[in-house]
C-alpha cells in the first residue's frame, strides 16, 4: 500500500468533511457544552464512588481519573472517525451502493471507514487530555521522557485494536442488515474499559483481558503515563494489535468475496 | 373506555411483534451499565457482594419496567408533522403511549421474571426475602415509579411544541437522575447531601424506592413518607402534563391555522 497517496486522500477526506462542518458551525457551541457536560458527569462518577474507597481495584484517584482521561481520549478518537461510517456501511450494503466504492481506485476498507468524519468531536479528545494532566496533578507525578514514549507507542497500538475490533463488528453488516446501528454493542463492551480490569472478577475479567482486550486499550496507556510499564507488556499490545489488525482484514476481504457473490 | 383499550392494547401487541428483533436487542441493551456499576461497588466493599448483586440485578429488572421512551416518540412526531394524525383519532393520544408501555412492559415482565426465577435457584443471592405484604408494597411502588417516569417524559416529550432540542433536555434530566435514582450508587452509598435531594426529588421513586421495599431498607414511617412524595409528585406531573397539553393545543393550531 502506497503511504503517500493515503495520506493525500485522507487529508482530502479530512477537507471535505470541514467544509460540510462548517455549513452547521451554529451547533458548535451547544456541542461543546454537551461534551463538558458529559466529562463532568464521568468525573463525578468517579468521586462518588472514592467517597466509599481510596482504592479502585488497587488504584488510587489519581490513578483512575488518568485512566478515565485515556477512556475519553479513545473515545473521542471513536466518536470522531469511526462511528460516523457505521450506518453509512449498512445503507451501502442494503441498497447494493457499495459496488461504486468498490470500483474506486482506493482500498475499500480504508474508505468506508475513513470518508466521514465528525469534527467536534474531538473536543472530547482534548478534553480527554486534560483529565489525564489534571490525573497526575493528583497523583502528583511527573512522566520521563521514556514514560511519555512508551504512552505514545501503547496508545498507537489500542488506536489499532479499537479499530480493528470497529471493523470486526461494522463488516459483520454484510450479513446482519436488519439493525440500524450496530454501534452500542462495541459501546456495551468498551465502557468495561473505563474502569481498571483488576476490579472485575471471575469470567467477565478473563473475557475482557483475553477475549476482547478492553482493558488492555486503556489501562496499558495509562499504566504506561504513569510510569509502571514495562517492554514485555508494551511489545505484547503491539503484537495484539497486529494480530487483530490482521484478522479483522482478513475478515473484510471474506465478506467482500460473499458481497460480491450474491451481487453477481 | 375498557373496550377501547382492549382495541388498542391487541394493536400495539401486533405492532411490536413486527419488530420482534429490535425490540429484543433494544431490551438487552441496557445491562451493561449496572453490571459494570456492580462490579465497582463489589470491589469497594466486597463483604457485602451478595446484596450488590441483588441491587444491581433489581436494578436491571425495575429499570425496564419503568423505562420511558416517549419524549423521542413525541418529539420525532411533533417535529416531522405526523403528530396531527394522531390528534384527528377520537381518543386523546396519550392513550396510545399508555397501551404501548403496557404492552411492552407487559412483555419484559413476562420475559425477565422467568429469567430471575432460573436465576434464583441456581445462585443465592438473587433469592429475595419478602413477606407477602412487601411484594405487593413492591410491585405498587414499580407501577407507581413507571407512571412518574412515564409522566415525566411525556411532558418533556409536549415541550417540542416550543423547543427543538428536546432530547438534550431530557438528556440532562435523565444524566440527574443516574445519580438520584439509584443506578450509578445505592442511595445509601451517596454523600449525605446528594441523599437527602434523592428523598425529595421525584427520581429515587423511578427505580432506587421498590428495591429499596424489596430489601427491607426502607419500612415503617419512612416507607409511609416515601409512598406521599411519590404520590405528590405523581399529581404535579400529571397537572403539568394536562397543562402542557392545553398550551400546546393553542400553540400547535396558531402555527397550522
Amino acid at each position: 500500500m502506497n503511504m503517500r497517496r493515503y495520506g493525500r486522500v485522507f487529508r482530502e477526506f479530512f477537507r471535505a468533511c470541514l467544509v460540510e462542518e462548517m455549513e452547521y458551525r451554529s451547533e458548535f457551541f451547544g456541542n461543546f457544552i454537551a461534551s463538558f457536560f458529559g466529562v463532568g458527569i464521568a468525573l463525578l462518577t468517579v468521586h462518588i464512588f472514592f467517597y466509599q474507597t481510596d482504592r479502585l481495584g488497587g488504584w488510587t484517584y489519581g490513578e483512575v481519573l488518568v485512566l478515565l482521561g485515556v477512556f475519553n481520549t479513545l473515545r473521542g478518537f471513536i466518536d470522531f472517525a469511526l462511528r460516523p461510517n457505521m450506518p453509512r456501511l449498512l445503507e451501502h450494503v442494503r441498497r447494493g451502493t457499495l459496488d461504486y466504492i468498490l470500483t474506486k481506485p482506493v482500498d475499500s476498507m480504508f474508505y468506508v471507514s475513513f470518508r466521514h468524519l465528525v469534527f467536534w468531536r474531538l473536543i472530547d479528545v482534548a478534553l480527554g487530555l486534560g483529565v489525564i494532566g489534571y490525573g497526575l496533578y493528583v497523583e502528583r507525578y511527573v512522566p520521563s521522557a521514556a514514560d511519555v514514549l512508551m504512552f505514545f507507542v501503547v496508545m498507537t497500538a489500542s488506536l489499532l485494536l479499537i479499530y480493528s475490533l470497529w471493523m470486526m463488528l461494522m463488516t459483520t453488516s454484510f450479513w446482519v442488515v436488519r439493525i440500524d446501528d450496530l454501534s452500542f454493542i462495541f459501546d456495551s463492551f468498551f465502557d468495561t474499559a473505563r474502569f481498571p480490569g483488576s476490579m472485575y472478577r471471575g469470567a467477565v475479567r478473563f473475557v475482557i483481558t483475553y477475549v476482547l482486550p478492553a482493558v488492555l486499550i486503556t489501562n496499558t496507556p495509562a499504566l504506561a503515563l504513569l510510569g509502571k510499564w514495562s517492554m514485555a507488556a508494551v511489545l505484547a499490545a503491539l503484537a495484539v494489535a497486529m494480530l487483530f489488525l490482521w484478522a479483522s482484514r482478513r475478515f473484510w476481504r471474506f465478506a467482500l468475496r460473499f458481497y460480491t457473490g450474491a451481487g453477481g | 373506555m375498557i373496550r377501547k383499550y382492549i382495541a388498542l392494547l391487541r394493536m400495539k401487541y401486533i405492532e411490536m411483534l413486527a419488530y420482534r428483533l429490535a425490540t429484543f436487542v433494544w431490551m438487552t441493551g441496557a445491562i451493561t451499565q449496572p453490571l459494570i456499576t456492580m462490579f465497582v461497588w463489589m470491589n469497594i466493599h466486597p463483604e457485602e457482594s451478595d446484596s450488590f448483586v441483588f441491587y444491581f440485578m433489581a436494578v436491571i429488572f425495575v429499570e425496564r419496567m419503568t423505562s420511558a421512551w416517549d419524549v423521542w416518540e413525541l418529539d420525532r412526531e411533533i417535529r416531522e408533522g405526523t403528530f396531527s394524525n394522531l390528534l384527528l383519532r377520537p381518543l386523546h393520544p396519550i392513550h396510545w403511549a399508555i397501551a404501548e408501555n403496557i404492552v411492552y412492559k407487559w412483555l419484559f415482565a413476562v420475559i425477565l421474571a422467568p429469567v430471575w426465577l432460573v436465576g434464583a435457584v441456581f445462585w443465592p443471592p438473587l433469592r429475595p426475602h419478602m413477606t407477602a405484604g412487601q411484594a405487593v408494597l413492591f410491585l405498587a411502588a414499580v407501577v407507581l415509579g413507571a407512571a412518574l417516569r412515564f409522566l415525566l417524559s411525556y411532558s418533556c416529550g409536549l415541550l417540542a411544541f416550543w423547543v427543538t432540542k428536546v432530547a438534550a433536555v431530557y438528556g440532562v434530566i435523565d444524566v440527574i437522575s443516574l445519580f438520584l435514582s439509584g443506578r450509578i450508587a445505592p442511595l445509601e452509598m451517596l454523600p449525605p447531601a446528594l441523599r437527602e435531594w434523592s428523598e425529595w426529588l421525584p427520581f429515587r421513586y423511578m427505580i432506587s424506592f421498590p428495591i429499596e421495599i424489596a430489601t427491607g431498607a426502607v419500612d415503617g414511617g419512612e416507607l409511609a413518607r416515601g409512598f406521599a412524595v411519590a404520590a405528590g409528585w405523581m399529581a404535579v406531573f400529571v397537572a403539568g402534563v394536562q397543562w402542557l397539553w392545553k398550551a400546546g393545543m393553542r400553540k400547535n393550531q396558531a402555527v397550522g391555522g
